[in-house]
């Protein structure tokens, strides 16, 4: 157990999901050519004046609602002054003053308690150009330049790189069913960066804050701040000083190296944009982004639990949007929801990860999924019957009862068919019989498996145990 | 109040314009700088600056712009006119050698 307690905040940046860049009409894209989607304000040429997106502040806003943050009504940009290559104009436009969100916070459950991670502000800003180093050179790719970003930026108020992974997955999942951005850490379009301090006790004031950068998974940013928590902790007990300073996390060693320090604060001579006037937030505006945002994922789980699907299939199918919007389809309707779910997740998933499709891609309508939900339930289809037909119910419109006829897999239902079966079975094998009755079980298996043999399985098991029993008394 | 900056002030403002100066150069700027800065201070003298700020000349807000891409650069264009480029990057000089600008 640690003598100290480790103090940590949480810098995201995100990439908003628009056609076009946040100051330009170029397109907003990933893994075109290099520079090809550029135009002259990208690439900062004198004289180019910066136009706004409207749907960058459209998901701003919507982001702002989410995060349960306060919205700024009044608000401008600012332009932060700094010489390096990824930049050309030497300034990025960001907000400083005037942040779109405030004082918002994200609830996450850790040892199966809540807890709120408080945001201090969100607000809006352009990416710059990405930068490749090779050797002596730096290769640039203007691609990147323009695309809008919000950066989320948390309150010192989180302990552990537990807490801080748990806070970045609720924020991954939620702006990602909020279509704000789809948050593919791989792929740069959510990067996180993390302060972590500490110190010995709550009474005491924060230690020397150590930012760390450029983490390339959420693991890998629980993973830093507890080797960062470390690394402070050796340093205070062997009575060494240490300066505020930026690390990085190296994937390779499997912990944080000193970065070059860089400008910070002050240096940065941030003044207001004056070529982008103020932007008035209307009520109009608010109104249209909040109304827009889908079901997300903690109403969701709700709602799947409420409508009595199990955790662990809530969970899964909240790990899949696609399918998780298809359940979500199903809520109005009268039908079991655990058989629906197990579907989805089951079988169905099998398939479509075999053929590469998505379950928008298929036949299965609401109407003909119900019929095969009820199909299940009441054993007119057994589950290894399903696994034969399924590609005809994914790939033709016939109801899902015209495709088990069509197989001949219809199950024997009818109770005095099913008994009618048993009984000559019974007539068939009398030894069995007589064993069961002198208190052999495995008697009773023997015949089980007659009469799964002459029904060729299309029996529900459970259903025919429960004759055989009753017509061996 | 002091007639110059440091020799480490000037040298922390070359920094972040990433350039480099000469013993000369330094001692003059160290005199001229602060005659800027002297200047630039007399805005503190203006009242309300704080509570109002003004970012353009003009009262109007914002025009904002619909979400619909136009016509971009042929990217051929975009790395001709750079004085190095690499296949279809443009080249710079390796300024740091890890993680990005802002």
């Amino acid at each position: 157990m640690s003598n100290y307690i480790a103090t940590v905040g949480v810098e995201v940046h995100v990439e908003l999901k628009t056609n076009t860049k946040i100051f330009s009409n170029s397109i907003n894209g990933y893994g075109e050519m290099a520079n090809s989607l550029t135009n002259v304000v990208d690439l900062g040429y004198p004289g180019t004046l910066p136009t706004l997106n409207e749907e960058v502040i459209n998901l701003a806003l919507k982001a702002a609602t989410i995060l349960n943050c306060k919205i700024r009504r009044e608000m401008h940009f600012d332009r932060k002054n700094y010489f390096y290559p990824d930049n050309p104009k030497n300034y990025q436009i960001t907000q400083a003053r005037t942040p779109i969100g405030y004082d918002g916070y994200v609830e996450i459950e850790i040892n199966g308690e809540k807890k709120k991670i408080y945001i201090e502000e969100m607000h809006i800003e352009e990416d710059t150009c990405k930068s490749a180093h090779r050797g002596t050179k730096t290769l640039l790719d203007f691609n990147r330049a323009g695309v809008p970003l919000i950066e989320i930026v948390t309150k010192p108020c989180m302990e552990s790189g537990e807490e801080a992974k748990l806070y970045l997955e609720k924020l991954r999942e939620i702006l990602f069913y909020g279509n704000i951005s789809d948050c593919k850490i791989e792929e740069g379009s959510m990067r996180a960066d993390a302060n972590v301090s500490i110190r010995k006790s709550k009474s005491d004031p924060f230690g020397i804050k150590v930012e760390i950068k450029n983490i390339g998974s959420i693991s890998n940013v629980a993973l830093s701040i507890e080797k960062e928590r470390l690394r402070q902790e050796k340093m205070i007990e062997a009575k060494e000083t240490f300066k505020p300073q930026t690390r990085r996390f190296d994937d390779k060693l499997g912990d944080t190296v000193l970065m070059r320090v860089k400008e910070t604060g002050n240096d940065y001579r941030y003044f207001p944009e004056p070529d982008i006037p103020f932007v008035i937030i209307t009520d109009e505006m608010i109104e249209n982004a909040k109304k827009t945002i889908p079901m997300l994922p903690d109403e969701r789980r709700k709602l799947y639990l409420e409508k009595g699907v199990s955790k662990i299939n809530t969970t899964k199918l909240i790990q899949n949007r696609v399918l998780s919007d298809y359940f979500n389809n199903l809520l109005n309707e009268f039908t079991n929801f655990q058989i629906a779910s197990n579907l989805l997740l089951g079988d169905i998933s099998g398939y479509l990860n075999k053929t590469e499709k998505t379950i928008n891609d298929t036949t299965l309508t609401k109407e003909r999924f119900i019929e095969l939900i009820n199909c299940i339930e009441d054993n007119t289809l057994t589950s290894k019957n399903l696994k034969e037909i399924l590609e005809s119910i994914l790939t033709s419109k016939k109801s899902i009862k015209e495709i088990i006829k069509e197989n001949n897999i219809e199950n024997i239902t009818d109770d005095s068919a099913i008994k009618e079966i048993i009984n000559k079975i019974i007539m068939n094998n009398p030894e069995s019989v007589n064993d069961y009755k002198n208190g052999h079980d495995r008697a009773i298996k023997f015949l089980m498996g007659q009469v799964m043999k002459e029904t060729k399985g299309q029996i529900d098991p459970k259903l025919a145990m429960e004759i055989l029993q009753n017509e061996l008394q | 109040m002091k007639d110059k900056l440091s020799k480490e002030e000037v040298l922390h403002v070359a920094e972040l314009a990433r350039i480099s100066l000469t013993e000369e150069e330094i001692e003059k700027y160290q005199i001229e700088l602060k005659e800027l800065l002297n200047d630039v201070e007399k805005i503190n003298d203006v009242k309300g600056y704080d509570d109002d700020i003004l970012i353009a000349c003009w009262s109007e807000n914002t025009r904002l712009r619909k979400d619909e891409a136009k016509e971009m650069l042929n990217p051929k264009d975009v790395i001709n006119v750079a004085p190095r480029h690499s296949g279809n990057y443009i080249e710079v000089p390796v300024v740091i050698s890890d993680g990005e600008g802002a």
